[in-house]
């Protein structure tokens, strides 16, 4: 079935028309010629400007667009569809459409694709003048091309979780809250572009780099932070295939999610083995772009020309260990089952048993997540092995427990407390990640903030000529006696739950 | 024997904390509307939904013109038309749009045809073009229902669908109700106005926190409650109606003009004798039926806690 044969895409583009689209279509137009008749004042008048050549003064201009682009087609897009999607679920019209014989790709095509349309119309307006800006700016078509086929890819890529994110949540504003926060946290990351995983899945470097490669013009420190190519353990790859790898790869499992959430609600968000392929794919990405800093042998930075020094210093390895555990938080939260279905399934399968209740809980993912850490970890000092083993057992102790505590005190707080579980679950976290370092703030001492939850990995990992492994080793090993203390009670509160299955 | 197009067993629903639905048994056939009827929170609303595959089940079966739910889902959806107590509309759409998008969605032959058609059968046909945010309660539950009747479904599920309209609608709804009912469709429908219930159900299930407490035709539950109120009426020629009614085993005979009420204790088939008694002795009868509100006396001799 075609687009114009899905009666979601029909409907959805009846309601973009009716709201009107011309007005929006007209502010794109505006904003595209204002940017074009800037280029053409340039190249009427060059003296009025600050630009060096008619390529920087399009670059610039063509900047601005794309800036525009993507801030209707990607934050605009993603808003549109998950309050679209979210309205239509509190209205009933989502279970009326789910009721009809279409199939569940073809509801998530319509919505996808059909509720974003005016932001798409403007997008091929700020495009198109794009395209105008380039040509009159006398630079390469593919800088054009590249750039567009990311900006679109990317809105492809956040509707898909926009999708989802109206078929769960009841108020998808913290859904667009939620992604301004990351596209500002991101900005962190620019220091280290070429190093960090979201910039290629978000397709800054890609779309930054396709600038810098077009005529290798801009200062030093931006060559070597936005210039040439990512390396994925060594071997170097086009940033925007890169990108696009990444997106696709990801934007499969998201696929899959919208579409057995929209053929059955009550299933789970992430299937078990999809959490552990989505989590495997993002860290081997992730450590197959920092490789070639230590080429397996950390904490040995290894010579390697065209790195910037600020790399030497960098504590990058830390960096990602915090990435893997918000990774690992937001896959072992969407796996997590809700104790009413585990209930459920209990009552229609007479499955009674801790056992069953483990094998499907997130503690057990936690634990194989933890695996393909310490797997991959490995990479990163497997020829170093001797001098870095501490380090390296610190690291994944730390995420093993932090992963385990992390999953069982999730699973506790939805099941003893319920409909406070999310409050409950962020005072304990508080209280085992943060409080450490209030204490060590008070009482001006460091070992206090080393208790924290997240201090033995990222301390091993930033400072690996510590003397003080012990001390960390130490700390993973209490991290694992709290591990102990949350388990008897998670399993006393399953066996409660199960008295109750009849 | 009739075809049965709906059939559930040991259907039950959990809720947090609740058993929504236990343990439910019921058939609605071919011919069959059948009243779905409990006081609030019985779970007639959530039974619908999990008919149709919007609710969980968590034990039990529910089939469709011989379509499973759990293994079929697809072909028992093109079966059944499901209209919820609310009404779910685009309100930036005319009605003949919203129409048109369910048509699409269901593969309707002849979809403009069958959009006239629908909206001439809910008197929605001045309304055409007009966005559906501009019609009224009871409107916008004829549009729904007029949705729910578009693709021809063998099986209708209608949650209180008379709750939105004006007398006149009421007796339009009935009127298409009993259109449906010869068309042979089975129409699983509940409502809070039993006096509406009574007048095209010829089966009902009385449903309690979750359970079904009777179940069976209109007769067969009167029959079963032990006493019914009876109304007979009679041409002014003939026989003794008054003598012989009162030598039957019936209670507070009253005489009405041309007839009388009364209750009667006995089952179906000495009712019949009493009829059959009476037409012997020369009594013209004209009228013989149990009294208009069958439904809601069943309803309140059921033991159903709360009115709904």
């Amino acid at each position: 079935m075609n687009l114009n044969d899905n009666p979601i895409f029909i409907t959805q583009r009846r309601l973009t028309h009716r709201a009107g689209v011309l007005a929006p279509i007209f502010i794109a137009a505006l904003i595209g010629l204002s940017l074009l008749a800037g280029l053409i004042a340039y190249r009427a008048d060059p003296n009025d400007f600050h630009f060096n050549s008619l390529q920087e003064a399009g670059k610039v201009f063509y900047g601005w667009t794309i800036g525009v682009e993507i801030l209707v087609l990607v934050i605009g897009g993603f808003s549109r569809i998950s309050n679209s999607l979210a309205n239509e679920r509190k209205a009933g019209l989502w279970d009326s459409n789910r009721l009809t014989p279409l199939k569940p790709c073809q509801l998530v095509t319509g919505y996808w694709l059909g509720s974003p349309l005016r932001e798409f119309y403007m997008a091929a307006i700020l495009a198109g003048t794009g395209l105008v800006i380039v040509l009159l700016a006398k630079l390469s078509i593919t800088l054009w091309l590249g750039t567009q086929i990311l900006i679109f890819s990317t809105a492809l890529f956040f509707g898909l979780i926009a999708v989802l994110i109206g078929m769960i949540f009841q108020r998808p504003q913290g859904g667009v809250i939620l992604l301004v926060l990351f596209f500002l946290f991101q900005s962190f990351s620019f220091a280290m572009p070429k190093f960090v995983l979201t910039n290629f899945l978000l397709p800054v470097y890609g779309i930054a780099n396709s600038f810098m490669d077009s005529d290798n013009s801009g200062n030093d420190y931006s060559i070597r932070n936005w210039g040439g190519l990512p390396q994925i353990f060594g071997l170097p790859i086009n940033p925007i295939l890169l990108s696009l790898g990444l997106q696709l790869l990801v934007g499969i499992f998201l696929w899959r999610a919208a579409i057995r959430k929209t053929a059955n609600p009550f299933q789970p968000v992430m299937l078990r083995w999809e959490a552990v392929a989505i989590f495997g794919i993002l860290l081997v990405a992730q450590h197959g772009l920092i490789w070639g800093i230590w080429h397996g042998q950390f904490p040995e930075i290894q010579p390697w020309t065209g790195r910037p020094k600020f790399y030497e210093s960098e504590p990058l390895l830390s960096v990602v260990h915090c990435g893997t555990i918000l990774l690992a938080i937001i896959i072992l939260a969407a796996a997590s089952p809700q104790p009413e279905t585990v209930r459920v399934t209990a009552l229609r399968l007479g499955v009674k048993n801790l056992g069953a209740i483990f094998a499907g809980s997130a503690v057990s993912l936690a634990v194989a997540l933890a695996a393909i850490v310490a797997v991959i970890l490995f990479s990163q000092c497997a020829f170093s092995f001797g001098g870095s083993w501490e380090i390296y057992i610190i690291a994944v102790g730390n995420l093993l427990s932090f992963f385990l505590i992390f999953s069982l005190l999730l699973e506790f707080c939805r099941l003893r407390h319920r409909r406070r579980a999310l409050g409950f679950v962020a005072l304990w976290l508080f209280i085992l990640c943060v409080l450490p370092f209030i204490l060590a703030g008070v009482f001006t001492n460091a070992a206090i903030g080393k208790l924290s939850l997240l201090s033995p990995g990222v301390v091993a990992l930033a400072n690996p000529n510590d003397d003080n492994l012990n001390y960390l080793l130490g700390i993973v090993a209490g991290h694992f006696g709290i591990v102990v203390l949350l388990f008897i009670n998670w399993e006393r509160q399953w066996k409660q739950l199960l008295v109750k299955a009849v | 024997m009739s075809n049965p197009l709906l059939t559930i067993e040991h259907l039950r629903v959990d809720f947090p904390e609740v058993v929504a639905v236990n343990d439910l048994t019921l058939t609605v056939s071919s011919g069959d509307v059948c009243g779905l009827i409990g006081p609030n929170g019985a779970g007639k609303t959530t039974t619908m939904r999990a008919i149709s595959g919007l609710q969980e089940c968590t034990r039990g079966s529910v089939k469709v013109g011989g379509h499973e739910l759990a293994s079929e889902p697809g072909e028992l959806k093109r079966q059944l038309g499901f209209m919820p107590d609310f009404c779910p509309t685009y309100d930036q759409l005319t009605a003949s749009e919203f129409l048109d998008h369910f048509a699409r969605a269901y593969d309707v032959p002849n979809r403009a045809k069958r959009i006239e058609e629908c909206l001439e059968l809910t008197w929605l046909k001045e309304k055409t073009n007009a966005l559906c945010e501009e019609l009224s309660r009871g409107m916008k539950q004829r549009l729904v229902l007029a949705k729910t009747l578009l693709p021809d479904p063998k099986v209708l599920l209608l949650d209180e669908p008379a709750s939105g309209l004006d007398p006149l609608g009421r007796i339009e709804l009935r009127k298409i109700l009993l259109q449906l009912r010869e068309a042979g469709k089975a129409v699983l429908i509940s409502s809070h106005i039993l006096t509406e219930l009574s007048g095209f159900c010829n089966t009902a299930a009385i449903m309690e926190r979750g359970k079904l407490v009777m179940f069976g035709t209109i007769a067969e539950l009167g029959q079963k409650m032990g006493r019914r109120q009876m109304s007979v009426k009679w041409r002014a020629d003939g026989g003794k109606p008054m003598e012989i009614l009162k030598n039957a085993n019936v209670k507070n005979l009253e005489a009405t003009n041309l007839g009388a009420t009364f209750d009667f204790d006995g089952d179906a088939n000495t009712l019949d004798e009493l009829l059959k008694t009476l037409v012997v002795q020369d009594v013209r009868v004209s009228e013989w039926r149990g009294i208009g509100d069958d439904l809601e006396q069943i309803f309140l001799q059921s033991g159903a806690k709360e009115l709904m």
